[in-house]
């Protein structure tokens, strides 16, 4: 498999469009992919964004198509389906079942899209057309294929997609609009009308990126079984290595539009020949080991493709580049002869069981002046005591009647101690943010006690104990570009904090300059606006304006969830060695449990408003007792595919429950495994008591009468054969 | 639903009583209709305008609050909304000042919409071609040109043509000519030849509003992820745009043309003015020049009305469009 990128233009003349349909391999590929390029005209010029681009996928087999944002993975896969705007620039082939697709008109392409070749986008809560019910848009699908088909054939068939992707009472739901569903139950929509027509290749453009962990498990079983009930070959496209190393028989590792690594799954993640790979692969922190490892971060960003790279395009970012890297791009090539196995990298032979911790210069693991000391020796920062948050739910416009009531954090407890991090986690919904916006309220009003650094929210909660709170306590933001203000320069956003502490301008001056060098940003850079730095410097600037008044505890709220997987790694490295240096405590938001394994020392798991399981991290994630916090772990895909294989899942059912419908007792039993194993003289306890937190270990607490109760057998999932 | 409707015409009604409320003591503590009569030759005595006016219910010496009661109960006990300086009744006047106001918009604005929202659909299918720069350009011309000399214009325009014909083709003011004989042929020629030119105007300069409108919302959704979606299915683009992207771009619009339709009834007040078409629109203008404050507060109430008929059929329209919105 080789490819020419210098093809330098793009209209093709009949001589290469043979020339290129002759490196079609003679194999029973049921889509084949050769030489593709995709350029866009930009106002900065042609963006060469796919560079040449070599793949066939089986019947019945899936291919997963990994990388960062840019490296040209979903523009690839919407030139296969024809869906790029026309003003790109589309040469090479693809074929399906031999038949060539590119240079098809819009109609003629439209026997094809949704027919044999469909496709799975990544925002579910977007791709569904609001104004039309969910059967009107299952049935579009099949009328535009089947014109001859009966509208009775057609409902039938679309109950029975939609039975097949697990959504309840198919029936009634055929009639409920896109807003009437979750956002995992939309994407299951999505699958069924993808899958309608039987389709021989499917490709799911990041399926599950914008779902939660328990309901991206459910919707990636569901891609599963449809592919099983169609036969279809699935090209699946994740910058999460996790997702596809179940799911996937071959991967090809995408960088900068070009593939640069390929192979089956087992040799991309045992024998990776790529640094990139080998880098991607330690960024990645691993939610089912306790790691003791910093994490590997890859320095830099991805080239700017409007300037094709004349070198290899991962040499600026590469520990290893030499002067040879930089003399034309290299070709994939086959790591031993035979072997479907090829990198393109001119290093490969020299990488073999090398490990990337050995390559990349990941830093030392930084220890606190607090680690030494037990827990209950170090002061205690923060302390929520029973802390309640309800919204009445209402009714009624004129004459409101109150209807129910929203538990959104309901009795929450905790403390953080000096240098210690400690996370929350659990599904949207659950009362994570909630919980944090009433830290930051301090109000004397609210419901529950919140004390910071000694001051408590009942005693003192004017503007002066406010102020006095807000030095003790900071807060990075999820998104880092919304956060900062794009009128102010760098400078101006770390000022301001301690403007308002009114700081003598010299010492805000030299505090600034610190700050750059802390986290890691050059000085010189203070007067530049936030526009011109790329996304995982903007949370370092983020970071910097959290700690510009020396707080002692530090509120993030998902800080890393919008960046890359190599530049994550980067930022959780620094927010590992700023806690260790200034002995900061840590309080964490964050929905990505690897992350939060990687960097807490102790960890709640919430549900509905109520923590469930709580303690240190390694006892919970190690040993989980709540069947919640099992499922919720159990979720996780793991980027190690033999793991991935035979592990057991529990899937659990259904959404969150609405608040409505909340049990009495404990408010899991809706969708919990265990109980729904129980005898129901057993049930009945969990239906009507409230659980409470008991102790199973040191530092390990749950909220469940039967932790060792059997599973429901319904709810586990063990994939033997693959 | 019903209920919804009947709470928020609660709502509106309390809103009509205070606005017209304020506006009646607004009227009647500025307007000075006796300072007019001074002007009259031969002068009449002070005594004089004064027992005139309070023969009409127009008393000057009464102070605003008692006069503003008088008022309110005429409406409200014999629903009549007074008299005007020069003795006429306003319920009388107001029936024939609506039915005016309505014939001279009823065609135009009907048109205006179906055009503005056709083109709009149009341009935005061929966004940046010729076509669609010209009318977009065009509309844009509109939004800036003031109406009256836009009205002014094609006056001058049905005048040129009226000339160069040699005959009165178009007439450019009035209704119809008065005293006209003959039967139902030459009556519907002539009311012809009388609405072309105000119709023709009204509806030139209305439609852009509307084409840009339409234009916009449809170009915000021809790429949305739903189109994709529809294309992905096996829908061509077009498809795709027309079965998916306009019915979402049209809720907003829908919204906006529920709100105009009311205005039909309300009139304009320079089309009435350079068209001679003497109804609601130019009698509220005419009326403050008169110092009249009954008609004054009558014209300000109607207004009042047909701003919540708008506003009450445009949540209408909304839920009739858009499946999200439900009114409880």
């Amino acid at each position: 498999m080789t490819s020419n990128t210098t093809a330098p233009d793009t209209a093709q003349s009949t001589a290469e469009r043979l020339r290129v349909a002759g490196l079609h391999a003679p194999t029973d590929a049921v889509l084949s992919v050769r030489d593709l390029n995709v350029r866009f005209n930009t106002e900065n010029g042609v963006v060469h964004a796919v560079r040449g681009i070599d793949f066939d996928v089986l019947p019945g087999k899936t291919l997963g198509i990994v990388g960062e944002s840019g490296s040209g993975k979903s523009v690839t896969s919407m030139a296969i389906m024809g869906l790029l705007p026309p003003t790109a620039e589309i040469s090479g082939s693809v074929r399906l079942k031999g038949k060539e697709l590119l240079g098809l008109s819009d109609k003629a392409m439209c026997r094809h899209r949704g027919n044999d070749l469909a496709m799975v986008f990544q925002d579910p809560l977007s791709s569904l057309t609001p104004v039309y019910t969910v059967g009107t848009q299952i049935v579009e699908a099949l009328t535009v294929h089947n014109p001859t088909m009966s509208k009775q054939a057609k409902e039938a068939r679309a109950v029975e997609l939609l039975g097949l992707v697990g959504i309840p009472s198919p029936k009634d739901r055929l009639k409920a609009f896109p807003h009437e569903f979750s956002g995992g139950m939309r994407q299951r929509v999505m699958i069924a009308i993808a899958i309608a027509n039987n389709p021989r290749v499917l490709i799911a453009d990041e399926p599950t990126t914008a779902l939660d962990v328990t309901i991206q498990a459910q919707v990636l079983e569901v891609l599963h079984a449809a592919q099983e009930e169609t036969g279809a070959a699935v090209v699946m496209i994740t910058h999460d290595l996790g997702v596809v190393a179940g799911m996937a028989d071959d991967i090809m590792v995408m960088y900068a539009g070009r593939p640069v690594e390929t192979g089956s799954v087992d040799d991309i993640y045992y024998s990776s020949r790529m640094p990139y790979t080998m880098g991607l692969l330690g960024a990645v922190p691993r939610v089912d080991i306790a790691e003791k490892t910093s994490l590997v971060p890859i320095e830099g960003i991805p080239p700017n493709l409007a300037h094709p790279p004349t070198g290899c395009s991962f040499a600026p970012r590469c520990p290893l580049a030499s002067e040879a890297c930089l003399d034309g791009e290299p070709d994939l090539r086959e790591v031993a002869s035979g072997t479907a196995h090829s990198a393109a990298c001119i290093k490969t032979e020299a990488l073999a069981d090398v490990d990337a911790h050995a390559i990349f210069a990941a830093p030392a693991v930084p220890v606190s002046r607090f680690d030494r000391l037990p827990r209950h020796e170090r002061k205690t920062v923060l302390e929520l005591r029973d802390v309640r948050k309800h919204f009445p739910l209402m009714k009624g416009a004129l004459l409101k009647r109150r209807i129910g009531t929203v538990k959104a954090v309901d009795g929450l407890s905790f403390d953080i101690r000096e240098g210690e991090c400690f996370s929350i986690v659990g599904e949207s919904g659950c009362g994570k943010t909630t919980t944090l916006l009433e830290i930051m309220e301090f109000h004397k009003d609210q419901d529950g006690e919140v004390v910071i650094g000694g001051l408590s929210n009942k005693h003192a909660a004017d503007a002066k104990a406010k102020g006095a709170m807000r030095r003790e306590l900071q807060m990075v933001f999820q998104d880092p570009t919304g956060a900062l203000d794009p009128r102010f320069t760098v400078y101006e956003v770390l000022a301001e904090p301690m403007e308002n502490l009114g700081m003598p301008k010299p010492a805000i001056r030299k505090r600034i300059m610190e700050l750059m060098e802390l986290v890691g940003l050059q000085a010189d850079h203070v007067n530049r606006f936030p526009n011109q730095f790329s996304g995982g410097q903007r949370q370092r600037i983020g970071i910097a304006r959290a700690l510009a008044v020396n707080p002692r505890l530090v509120v993030l709220d998902e800080p890393v969830s919008a960046l890359d997987v190599s530049v994550q790694a980067g930022v959780i490295n620094l927010l590992d060695k700023l806690r260790a240096e200034l002995g900061l405590s840590y309080l964490m938001v964050a929905h990505d449990l690897s992350v939060v394994r990687h960097i807490s020392n102790r960890v709640a798991v919430m549900y509905l408003g109520k923590i469930v399981e709580i303690g240190d991290v390694d006892a919970v994630f190690d040993n989980p007792r709540h069947p919640y916090t099992r499922a919720l772990l159990s979720a996780i895909p793991v980027p190690d595919p033999e793991l991935e294989r035979t592990r057991e899942r529990i899937i659990l059912q259904g959404d969150l429950p609405s608040p409505l419908e909340a049990p009495a007792g404990c408010n899991f039993a809706t969708r919990c495994p265990v109980f729904a194993a129980l005898p129901p003289a057993k049930q009945e306890k969990c239906l009507t008591l409230e659980p409470a937190l008991e102790l199973a270990a040191v530092d390990q607490q749950f909220a469940c009468f039967y932790p060792d109760g059997e599973l429901d057998a319904d709810m586990v999932v063990v994939h033997e054969d693959h | 639903m019903l209920r919804y409707l009947a709470k928020r015409a609660v709502t509106y009604v309390f809103m009509i009583f205070l606005t017209t409320s304020a506006g009646y003591l607004l009227a009647v503590s500025t307007l000075q209709p006796a300072l007019l009569e001074q002007e009259r030759i031969p002068r009449p005595t002070p005594e004089q305008v004064v027992n005139s006016f309070r023969l009409k219910g127009l008393d000057p010496t009464l102070n605003p609050w008692e006069r503003y009661v008088d008022w309110l109960t005429g409406i409200l006990t014999r629903w009549d909304w007074g008299r005007s300086p020069n003795g006429a009744f306003i319920n009388a006047e107001f029936g024939d000042r609506v039915w005016i106001s309505t014939r001279l918009f009823l065609a135009s604005i009907i048109l205006t919409l179906v055009i503005g929202v056709a083109l709009g659909v149009y341009t935005a299918a061929r966004q940046y071609k010729a076509s669609d720069r010209v009318i977009t350009s065009y509309s844009y011309l509109m939004y800036i040109v003031p109406a009256p000399i836009a009205y002014f214009l094609v006056q001058l325009g049905a005048i040129n043509i009226n000339e160069s014909v040699g005959e009165r083709v178009f007439f450019v003011t009035g209704i119809s000519t008065p005293g006209l004989d003959g039967g139902g042929w030459a009556q519907f020629v002539d009311m012809l030849a009388h609405y072309a030119v105000p119709t023709f105007a009204i509806t030139v300069v209305g439609w852009g509003a509307y084409q840009i409108a339409q234009r916009q919302y449809l170009l915000d959704n021809v790429n949305a992820d739903f189109v994709r979606t529809a294309r992905a299915k096996g829908l061509t683009r077009n498809q795709a745009i027309s079965r998916h992207a306009l019915r979402v771009s049209f809720i907003p619009v829908a919204q906006s043309i529920a709100f105009t339709i009311p205005a039909i009834f309300a009139g304009g007040f320079f089309a009435e003015k350079i068209f001679a078409w003497h109804g609601v629109g130019s009698w509220s203008i005419d009326s403050i020049a008169l110092q009249d404050v009954n008609a004054a507060t009558a014209t300000l109430a109607y207004g009042s009305v047909i701003f919540a008929v708008g506003a009450i059929l445009a949540d209408f329209a909304t839920t009739l469009v858009d499946p999200r919105v439900r009114v409880q």
